[in-house]
């Protein structure tokens, strides 16, 4: 195993739209700064075939006032239950700075030289969500961050960070295609390695790759956040995307086709026909989606009848922008036509929301330490404006204290070495997919949308289990696999996370469902935390940010 | 399985193998034509067939997600 040793002042862990703004908004300041990145950033994250619509405030749209802008999204409450206020005011208040800069970097944010919203709209509430073209938006990043001088590392998984509860100071990272490891030292580090899609089944359990989100976002930062000691919120609320069956995939909102059951009937009370500027919003209501095809009242369909040939063609142009080139190109080869055919729309698997708590300057709990995108926050319109805060006060402290002496860290990085060259040198043992089925199964079966302290208890001991099992005996044949072995051993730290925070919490709210605990407790109308104290998981509850 | 090269177009550029944020390509070489090692966890996103300057890839979209539609 090589070993490359790399300095920087500001590491940003995690290649997507948050890592990108982070590193051009440090570079900007004057910092070394280094992208860490797992795949290749000019295509990677969540954005990486683009995406079509970008929650933001624009006053000019909007109106003067932000206040209004906010009580709207919280009350279309897409991820609203969860969220401190104050993340998202700050977010709503630098976002249209965030759309001025993409259209400067060359992104088209304007639609016949207007702001054009749609989507994702209850009538007669405001629209949110602006249209622009972001199919090579991740290239546009990449292009920016290599002008002003950062250097990017492709390929990349980091693993571990060095450091511990009082502050960072670098990390390990494991070369995804060469046996090398790479430690990094840093002066601070931004963590923005996106959602975890892979700790619950996907919609074809036998198909580990039907995911809503790359395949590859394994919720990397969370564990190693934990693992470093570094506060985590919220994990033990369950959540599911819907889109069209069974394709799985993100944007939804692009969809601008009504929900019908079988019968023809609407599903939702929004809208009756097709509808341009505010699409159907009972695609969030995935209890009903569910319920139509679990009772025999499904499958629902959404129909794009009565949109004119030139309506269609806005839409798809759209969804080229929102990574459903192949989506398009499926319904063509089939010979699926919208203007006659209605098509399958279904609730997604499980993802779990949270992740590493953070204030509204991106710090998390750890010195040094930030987190942007999807690793609390979600959506691309955050994504982005978090990143840019969070490159910007990660330069400024930086800039503010001495290179930290990552030889400290020895034992914890020979640890880790020893854990991959165990993992290398197997004969046999259990391969990364047979322990990930297994995780998804546990985490269905006992942490899934319906739980309870038995069901909790069984998962859990049995989930340890898996783990010991892992940590002893999981083998890799080649580098590909020792990487999806790596995010195997992040996926067991998450999961256990999840349930333990689901035992905390003895009532149901929202879309955590205890059948033993059938109300909502008024004194729980806060958010569990989780941090790892003396190699233990310490719970606390917070009150809300306003 | 996706994705599918079409080999007499492809010119060995390796840009494919370059985007593929799920690296189904693992295991191809520099100037050699690729290899789809893991055609299981190919997402769909397209960038290949998209970012292709000979046109020589396409998608083949598994059983598992074909639409259902009336």
């Amino acid at each position: 195993m090589i070993t490359e040793k790399i300095q920087a002042d500001v590491l940003i862990i995690g290649g997507g739209t948050a890592g990108m703004m982070a590193a051009i908004r440090a570079a900007e300041l004057g910092v070394k700064v280094v992208v860490v990145e797992k795949a290749n950033t000019l295509r990677s994250g969540a954005g990486g075939m683009g995406n079509d619509h970008f929650l933001c405030y624009i006053p000019d749209y909007h109106g003067p006032d932000i206040e209004p802008v906010l009580e709207e999204f919280l009350r279309r409450s897409i991820i609203s239950e969860i969220a401190h206020k104050d993340i998202l005011r700050q977010f709503f208040l630098r976002s249209y700075e965030t759309v001025k800069l993409y259209e400067s970097y060359g992104i088209p944010m304007r639609y016949n030289g207007k702001w054009e919203f749609g989507g994702h709209t209850i009538p007669g509430g405001i629209n949110l969500w602006l249209r622009y073209q972001g199919r090579d938006q991740k290239k546009v990043l990449t292009e920016k961050a290599l002008e002003l001088g950062v250097i990017i590392q492709n390929r990349v998984m980091v693993f571990e960070l060095l450091g511990d509860a009082d502050g960072v100071a670098g990390a390990l990272g494991v070369d995804t295609r060469a046996d090398k490891v790479i430690e990094f030292q840093a002066k601070s580090v931004v963590l923005s390695t996106g959602l975890c899609m892979r700790l619950y089944q996907p919609i074809t359990p036998g198909w580990i790759g039907n995911t809503d989100l790359p395949f590859n976002l394994s919720g990397d930062g969370r564990a190693m956040a934990y693992r470093l000691g570094a506060e985590l919120t919220n994990l033990e609320w369950p959540y599911r995307h819907s889109g069209i069956a069974y394709f799985q995939r993100n944007g939804r909102g692009s969809w601008l086709g009504v929900l019908r059951d079988y019968q023809g009937k609407p599903i939702g009370p929004f809208i009756d026909k097709p509808s341009l500027q505010y699409g159907d919003s009972a695609m969030t209501a995935h209890e009903i989606l569910d319920k139509h095809l679990k009772t025999g009242r499904g499958p629902i369909y959404i129909d794009h009848r009565g949109m004119s040939d030139k309506e269609l063609e806005y839409q798809a142009f759209w969804l080229t922008h929102e990574q459903q080139i192949a989506t398009l190109n499926h319904l063509r080869e089939e010979g699926i036509d919208l203007s006659k055919h209605q098509i399958g729309f279904m609730s997604y698997g499980i993802r779990f929301k949270g992740g590493v708590s953070i204030n509204t300057e991106a710090e998390t709990s750890v010195r040094g330490l930030y987190a942007a995108g999807d690793e609390f926050t979600i959506s691309i319109g955050p994504a982005a404006t978090y990143g840019r805060i969070a490159g910007e006060n990660a330069a400024k402290y930086a800039k503010a204290i001495p290179a930290p002496d990552i030889k400290r860290y020895r034992a914890k990085i020979e640890e880790i070495k020893s854990l991959i060259e165990g993992i290398r040198g197997r004969q046999w043992g259990p391969g990364w997919l047979e322990a990930n089925v297994s995780i998804q199964q546990t985490m269905n079966d006992f942490a899934g949308l319906i739980r309870s302290e038995s069901g909790l208890d069984a998962g859990l001991s049995y989930l340890k289990r898996v783990k010991e099992k892992v940590r002893k005996g999981i083998m890799a044949r080649n580098q590909w696999e020792l990487i999806r072995c790596l995010e195997v051993i992040n996926l067991l730290d998450q999961g256990e996370l999840v349930f333990i925070t689901a035992k905390t919490r003895k009532e149901t709210r929202y879309k955590h469902i205890r059948s033993d605990y059938p109300m909502a407790h008024p004194n729980m109308e806060k958010f569990i935390t989780v941090k790892k104290i003396n190699g233990n998981p310490v719970l606390d509850w917070v009150e809300p940010r306003n | 399985m996706p994705p599918v090269i079409d080999y007499k177009k492809c010119n060995a550029c390796g840009i494919c193998v370059d985007m593929c944020a799920q690296d189904v390509f693992f295991g191809s070489k520099d100037g050699e034509k690729p290899v789809v090692s893991y055609p299981e966890v190919c997402w769909h996103c397209n960038a290949c067939v998209t970012d292709c300057p000979e046109k020589a890839i396409s998608l083949r979209i598994p059983l598992t997600q074909l639409v259902i539609y009336k």
